[in-house]
């Protein structure tokens, strides 16, 4: 339905500069999440994209079309807010019917079209009702009908879920993916929670600090992280990251001392002059398997899931270091293990926080 | 909430309570009890607390002594209803505009409008009886009804400007993204939000506007047709002797149609009153 572009977008409150020139090109019909940290931007760049904000600097293009200036309805965009703002004096029939009887549309279209949204929405048989007599759930789907009943061309989600309750929030991840195949729409969604983000989104945006730290898919975020921001911030549980000291640097890799003195040759791209310097290496707790040689890690604190094991511990001079292992991982609390790590999943990151290039990584999944 | 007390605190409040009250209603229980005794009853010594002649009388006495005074009590709740309509007018959008819009001066003006209702009207009488003259407004309705809207004005805005401001603006927002107006928005969403801010707003507008006539009839008014309950009183008072039992009694069939507004919308007063006071 639309492509939206984003060009140079820059917000200051006052002397408080909360977003960067943030470019970004989103396209027709995809989904994408915006994700980082509270107070990162997401939810101001959200706002400026619907309207509800005026960007200081910087141009929004939906399909082709500056739309900058225009307000929210004339951008052809329908947003669903995190309180879910529903008219709570008003039943769920004029709830979703509300942006139809602004544009005065007659009333069998009306019906028509709200009879629609309802269907798709399973809310058939709640229209009477007020607000205040359905569940969080059925509330999230008043607020996404009264969005789908306009027909936009892009749709807004401020962190839609995050007032359902757990279980809810699992079922209401998988009803908005089915909804986004079925209206075909491009969608917006701006959550804090990574595991939103990974398993909805077409593409994902990380935001740290008002600029784009990575625009990509999920997978890519995943196996290649820009940097450490993302690295720690995409994964559960969050990567470890492991100061280190480059002792060598080869063509196509490099030799690393960790934090305790196991050393490690990892397949990674660098440049001359970082021998001698400190990086990190990033290892994902699920990178790693119980072996006779290998990291030693004293395992303070056991998690039993059932289907996997989860340990908290330390390796070296105290860095701490997770792992998420089988099930039935013959470890205890108080005791050590040893970990082989493939060189080949391990993650380096400079001063900076860049990543170095890896060699081999994972194929990525379409 | 804490609200564990022991017994003797229990007993001490209530106590104060009493007293409280007894202090308030004590008057008005005197009224009564002045309405029903016979004129001459009224100057006897020593005082006596009931006696058998005590009757009604004085209730049907009191509109042939003051032939006027259904048209008094009429006057009172007109003057009152036009003060209460027209100063909710004034004050909607203005505590709309309050509550969300952003202004120069948005701080100064709200201060100077508390500023104002600093001043009793009293202090302003006889500017605003020249102001009045100038306009050919004395002894009309008018002269009573636009000082009183005057100054109930900035109570309103006060009052129903925090009412407002407790609306989540997710909801303007969703309406705007909507593509609604802000004129659709206050009054399809907003104003059917705001019903108990409005009772609140409404009802205490009333009763400043019932209590507030006397001074502006007195002054601005010679009309004895136009003229309200508080200020019709007054023919009680005649040349020989004062009627108290039946002024007593007028009074109180005044006061009645506002307590009577009182008690009905009680609910809304108290929350409203307090409404925005703590964080919920």
């Amino acid at each position: 339905m639309a492509t939206l572009d984003l060009n140079n977008i820059s917000k200051s409150f006052g002397a408080a500069k909360v977003l960067h020139d943030i470019n970004l090109a989103i396209n027709d019909r995809e989904f994408v999440v915006f994700v980082g940290p509270s107070g990162c931007g997401k939810s101001t760049l959200l706002r400026i994209i619907a309207g509800l904000e005026e960007a200081t600097g910087g141009q929004i293009i939906i399909d082709g079309n500056d739309v900058s200036r225009a307000d929210p309805v004339d951008r052809g965009i329908s947003m669903v807010f995190q309180s879910y703002a529903l008219y709570p004096h008003l039943s769920v029939f004029e709830n979703i019917a509300f942006p139809l009887r602004v544009q005065k549309i007659a009333d069998a279209e009306l019906k028509e079209r709200v009879g629609r949204a309802a269907e798709i929405l399973q809310l058939t048989d709640k229209l009477q009702l007020k607000p205040g007599q359905l569940s969080g759930g059925q509330r999230q789907r008043v607020a996404i009908g009264r969005s789908i009943v306009r027909n936009p061309k892009v749709f807004l989600f401020d962190e839609p879920l995050s007032n359902l309750d757990a279980a809810l929030r699992g079922d209401m991840r998988v009803e908005l993916s089915q909804l986004h195949s079925q209206l075909n729409a491009t969608m917006v969604y701006v959550t804090h929670d990574q595991v939103e983000a990974m398993t909805m989104a077409d593409r994902i945006v990380v935001l740290n600090g008002g600029r784009v730290e990575q625009f990509g898919t999920p997978m890519e975020l995943y196996h290649h992280p820009a940097t450490k921001f993302v690295a720690s911030f995409i994964g559960q549980p969050n990567m470890n990251l492991i100061p280190a000291k480059v002792l060598e640097a080869g063509a196509g890799d490099i030799t690393v001392e960790l934090d305790g003195g196991a050393k490690m040759t990892l397949p990674v791209e660098s440049q001359g002059g970082i021998v001698g310097s400190k990086v990190e290496v990033g290892i994902r707790p699920e990178d790693v398997s119980l072996a006779d040689e290998g990291l030693r890690v004293g395992v303070r604190v056991l998690e039993r899931l059932g289907g996997a094991s989860i340990t908290y511990g330390t390796i070296g001079n105290g860095t701490r270091f997770c792992a998420s292992l089988p099930g039935n991982a013959p470890v205890q609390e108080g005791k050590d293990m040893t970990l082989a790590v493939d060189p080949a999943a391990c993650h380096v990151f400079d001063a900076n926080g860049d990543v170095l290039r890896r060699q081999s990584a994972p194929a990525l999944v379409a | 909430m804490m609200d564990r007390y022991t017994k003797m605190q229990i007993v001490g409040i209530y106590a104060a309570i009493t007293v409280f009250l007894i202090f308030i209603l004590l008057p008005f229980f005197e009224m009564f009890m002045a309405s029903l005794r016979p004129l001459e009853h009224l100057f006897r010594s020593p005082y006596q607390f009931w006696s058998s002649d005590f009757s009604f009388q004085a209730y049907s006495d009191m509109w042939v002594t003051v032939p006027l005074l259904g048209r008094y009590i009429l006057n009172s709740i007109f003057i009152a209803f036009s003060v209460t309509a027209l100063t909710m007018i004034f004050v909607v959008p203005a505590a709309y505009a309050y509550a969300r819009l952003d202004f120069p001066f948005k701080n100064i003006s709200l201060g100077i409008f508390l500023g104002v209702n600093m001043f009793t009207g009293a202090v302003l009488l006889i500017p605003l009886y020249r102001v009045l003259r100038t306009m050919g407004l004395l002894n009309t309705y008018w002269a009573m009804i636009i000082p009183g809207v005057a100054f109930l004005i900035p109570t309103g805005i006060w009052l129903l400007r925090s009412y407002l401001e407790k609306i989540p603006r997710e909801l303007e927002e969703a309406a705007f993204v909507d593509g609604a107006t802000r004129m659709y928005t206050l009054r399809r969403v907003v104003l059917p939000l705001a019903v108990p801010g409005l009772i609140v707003v409404g009802v205490a507008v009333f009763i400043g506007a019932y209590a507030q006539q006397f001074l502006f009839a007195i002054t601005f008014n010679q009309q004895r047709e136009l003229q309200p309950l508080p200020a019709g009183l007054y023919e009680f008072i005649g040349y020989q002797d004062v009627t108290w039992n039946q002024m007593m009694a007028a009074a109180l069939v005044g006061v009645l149609p506002v307590m009577v507004i009182f008690l009905f919308l009680q609910k809304y007063l108290v929350a409203g009153l307090t409404a925005g006071a703590v964080k919920e």
